[in-house]
Parts: structure tokens; sequence; C-alpha cells
């Protein structure tokens, strides 16, 4: 965990994804617009052959994401970075094979490779601008519009809040362990962990608890109903979603 | 006018220990009233007898001269009357958004969307936060998270609002600001009642204080009695304050005017001071 967030600010441990959800420049499009883009171009990326869909479906995402939505190109390339990584591990390993000589080349493998990290690398892209231009909550009412039992979207969205206000009390616990010398090796160090998670468990308990009495002092009688503000759609914005969509599906089939 | 009557309030701890034994308490319509306690009285436990959280193991609570019920309905109409803010703001907010969170009470109080939005534009204007509404709630500071939390209540507009430690945590302009709010929403016709151990604060703000300490409320009056009587507050380990203390004083020396009110805030205090400086060197 790192120090240096812990700080007198109570959103310590806000992850640089969600404040590029609240804060980018498309958080007020509708989610309808933004789902069907994001689902939209993952299912052609899956759907139609991989050359040349997979990269306009790539770059196309890029572009809404970084130039659209203005989400900081550094979050943007953080949060890739891991299933990056991930694919070129699994992109090497349909590249090589252990044959009779040893190790050589897969027939068709770079092929295979490129087929391989071209799909999934646009499947990571359109994942990521839903991720990084819609907040949690947002996502949790539209699949409850969507027919999502009200009991399960409110525990989703109840976890979600416990998970900052958790999160918060683990960092300010690591914090004064570490300002007690719970750090200093690399023993100390796990058995500190263990007893800040043993901790956290009635801590959690007693949040809860609590927050059951805030919650009924304000009338709750079992549901979490509140307005929601909805964006209404933009029919401009739709159509052009659709439009780049076709686009993409015609040069697709087309140009394959 | 007496809006809440606490009589004979007996409260037992599992384990055995009496938080509340025998407390009698009278909140009067207009009269903002302190709870005034040290660390650890119990402050808490009796605000979440005075609406309907914790039960008491005897004695009653009388809302407008009627005995509360503990059941559902008694209960939903309890807290329709007395609203509840909680120290830890975030023991009251759940919602994605500010404005959404707000929109909770008006919403369990049944109102149709159109008026529950009105009240949450309202709630939010009077704290001075409409432009947080559409805020993450985990994304606030800890002064606005308190602003939300009171702002939650206020749109449910119940007569009386219960307040734990209001400006506790709250820096010297973060409180300011809060009792100005607070000032407003009084004048709008909600009777405030907040615990504190600050005789400070309860000087300045209150009209009445009701002492209360080892689970019973030793003294309930107006604030500058209850708060000049020395050997009360040491018996629950508190002070004078001391904007009251230099007011007695300037009163027992014969500095203060005839007919001259003794000091109630900060500010009163340095005037008189000043005024008195001004005495003993003129020029």
């Amino acid at each position: 965990m790192v120090m240096s967030s812990v700080g007198g600010t109570r959103a310590g441990t806000m992850s640089p994804v969600d404040r590029a959800a609240h804060l980018n420049r498309w958080r007020h499009r509708s989610l309808t617009e933004k789902a069907v883009l994001a689902l939209g171009m993952l299912a052609l990326a899956i759907a139609l052959p991989p050359f040349p869909a997979a990269p306009m479906v790539a770059v196309a995402m890029m572009t809404a994401a970084l130039a659209g939505a203005r989400v900081p190109v550094m979050v943007w390339l953080a949060c890739a970075a891991g299933p990056l990584g991930f694919l070129l591990v699994g992109a090497l390993s349909v590249i090589v094979r252990i044959g009779p000589g040893g190790l050589g080349l897969a027939p068709d493998g770079l092929m295979l490779a490129a087929c391989l990290m071209a799909r999934s690398m646009a499947g990571v892209t359109c994942l990521l601008f839903l991720a990084l231009t819609t907040p949690t909550t947002d996502l949790i009412a539209g699949m409850r519009r969507l027919g999502l039992p009200v009991e399960i979207a409110d525990i989703a969205l109840l976890m979600y809040r416990f998970v900052f206000l958790l999160g918060d009390t683990a960092l300010a616990m690591d914090a004064a362990q570490g300002a007690r010398l719970g750090h200093r090796d690399s023993r100390r160090r796990l058995r500190s962990l263990g007893i800040l998670i043993a901790n956290l468990l009635p801590r959690a308990f007693e949040r809860a608890r609590r927050m059951e009495i805030g919650l009924a002092a304000r009338g709750w009688n079992g549901e979490m109903r509140v307005l929601s503000r909805r964006t209404a759609i933009s029919v401009p914005g739709l159509a052009l979603v659709l439009a780049a969509e076709a686009a993409v599906a015609v040069i697709g089939v087309l140009a394959s | 006018m007496t809006l809440l009557h606490a009589r004979g309030l007996t409260y037992v701890y599992p384990g055995g220990i009496h938080a509340l034994s025998g407390l009698d308490l009278r909140i009067r319509a207009g009269r903002r009233l302190a709870i005034l306690g040290p660390n650890g009285a119990g402050k808490t436990t009796l605000l979440l007898h005075l609406n309907g959280t914790l039960r008491p193991s005897s004695g009653e609570v009388l809302l407008g001269g009627e005995t509360a019920g503990y059941s559902r309905a008694a209960l939903s109409a309890w807290r329709r009357r007395v609203g509840l803010v909680l120290q830890d703001a975030d023991d009251q907010l759940f919602a994605a958004s500010v404005a959404e969170d707000v929109s909770f009470g008006p919403l369990n109080l049944g109102l149709d969307e159109d008026e529950a939005a009105r009240r949450v534009d309202e709630a939010l204007t009077a704290l001075r936060i409409a432009d947080l509404a559409d805020r993450p709630t985990h994304m606030l500071s800890f002064g606005q998270k308190k602003r939300v939390a009171i702002a939650g209540a206020v749109a449910m507009r119940s007569e009386l609002l219960l307040l734990d430690e209001p400006t506790a945590g709250l820096d010297h302009h973060g409180t300011k600001h809060l009792l100005a709010v607070l000032e407003r929403l009084e004048a709008s016709g909600t009777t405030l009642v907040f615990t504190t151990h600050d005789v400070d604060l309860a000087y300045a703000f209150a009209d009445d204080v009701a002492l209360f300490d080892g689970g019973a409320v030793l003294a309930q009056g107006a604030a500058a009695e209850i708060l000049a009587d020395e050997a009360l507050l040491k018996a629950a380990r508190l002070a004078v304050p001391l904007v009251l203390r230099i007011g007695l004083k300037a009163r027992a020396a014969g500095l203060l005017r005839d007919g001259e009110a003794l000091p109630r805030g900060k500010a009163d205090a340095l005037d008189l001071v000043e005024r008195l400086l001004g005495e003993i060197r003129p020029g």
C-alpha cells in the first residue's frame, strides 16, 4: 500500500479509474450511447474477421476515450498495461512451439498471434472506454433498468460504497502500523497485515450497523430509492455511434 | 410548547452498564437546546432514544404529549417528525451522488418525484452546496460530507432536528458556516437540539442547556444560568465558558453598564475588553 496517499483527504482510496469515470468530458452523456458504442464495437471486433475490423475498432475506441471523453492518457495507459502484458505473453506462446527439434516457430504462428492480438486489443479498448467514462454506479443503475433485481442492485451499490470506506480505514491502519515500526522487516510486515485484515472485519460490521441506524433515521423501509438524474439520449450522438459501427461493419466485411 | 418529552428513561447496555438511569428531558419548540456532557457520558445513546432507534428498558418518550410507540408505523411517523444527523457523515451517505443521496429521505416520506426533487434543490441551496449536486459522495471533503448529511435530514422537513456533535472535526470556517446554516434552518421553523462537550459552543449558540452525565440530566435551563454554575459543571467534569467567565468578572467588578448584557460570543467579549481598555487609557 502506498503510504503517500494517506494524507488528510478522505478520498484517499479513490482509484484513478473512478476519478476518470467521474471527471471525463462524457460523464453526462447517456449510458445508452456509451454502452451501445462500447458493446456494439466489442461485438463487431469478435464477430468480424480480425483484419481490418479489429484495428479499426481499437483506433475508434481509443479516439473516443482519449480525444472524445478526454480520459487522461496516462490513466488509459496504466489501465491498458495490465491486459496488454498478459496478451503479449499469450501471443508469444502461440508463435512458439516445442517440436521434435526443440524450440521452433509454429506454422501460421505469426498470423495466429497477430489475429489474437488484434482482436483482444480491440476488446480491451472497448471495455476500457466503458470503465473510464462511466461510473460504476451508473452501470449498476443501467443494469437495474435492464431487469437486475432491486435487491442485488442495492447490495452492489452498498458494496461499492463500502469498498471506499473500508479502503480508507485500511490505509489509515496501515499508516499507523508503519508509524510504530510494524513494517520493519518482511516477517513483521506479514504479521501486521494479518492483524490489519483481522481488524477490518469487526470494523466493517460496526460500520454496517451504524449505517443501518443512519438510514433508518432517514425513514428507510427496506428499499433504497433515490432520484437519479438520467441524461436524455442524444439522437445525433446515438446516430453517430450507429453510423460508426455500420462503417466498421461494412469495411470490415468488404476489405477482409 | 413541549415537542418531545423523555420521561424516566433507563437503558442498560448488554453487559450491565447503565447508559441512562431515570433520565428526564424536555425539548421545547423554538428553543435551541444543547445536550452538554463530557466524553463517554452517553450523548449518542441518548439521541438514539430520542428518535426511537433504541428502546429504553423503562421510561417513555412523549411526542407532542402522546406516548410514542415502537411499531413499524409508529417509528415511521416518529422519524417524520424527528430528524437525526449522526456524528460521522459516512454513516449516513450511501448513494452515488449528492443529489441522489439527499433525495432518499423525501422519497421515503412517500413524496412524488417532482416534490422530492424540489426538496432536494431546496436543501442543497439552504446548505450552500448546490454546486456539489452531481458529485459522488466519496469525492467530498469532511466538511462537505457533513453538510450533505445535514441536507439529507433537512430535505425531510422535520419539526425537530437532532445533531450529534455537529461541529466535531470542523475547522473555524466550517463551524461558522454550519452554525449560520443551522440558524437559517431554525428561522424556517425547525427546532434544533445538538450534543456537545464544548461549553463555549453551548454558551455561544444554545438558548437552553441540558447538563448530562452519569446517565441523567443533572440540570436543564437557560444557557447563561446553567453555564455560570461552577459547582454543577465541575460535577460533570466541565468548566465555565471563558467568555461567560470574563463577563461575570466584569459584572462583579462593576464594569458592566446598567442593563448591559453579558457577552455571548468571542466577538462580544472582545468588544467588552476593548471598551474597558479604552476607558483605562482614553484617547
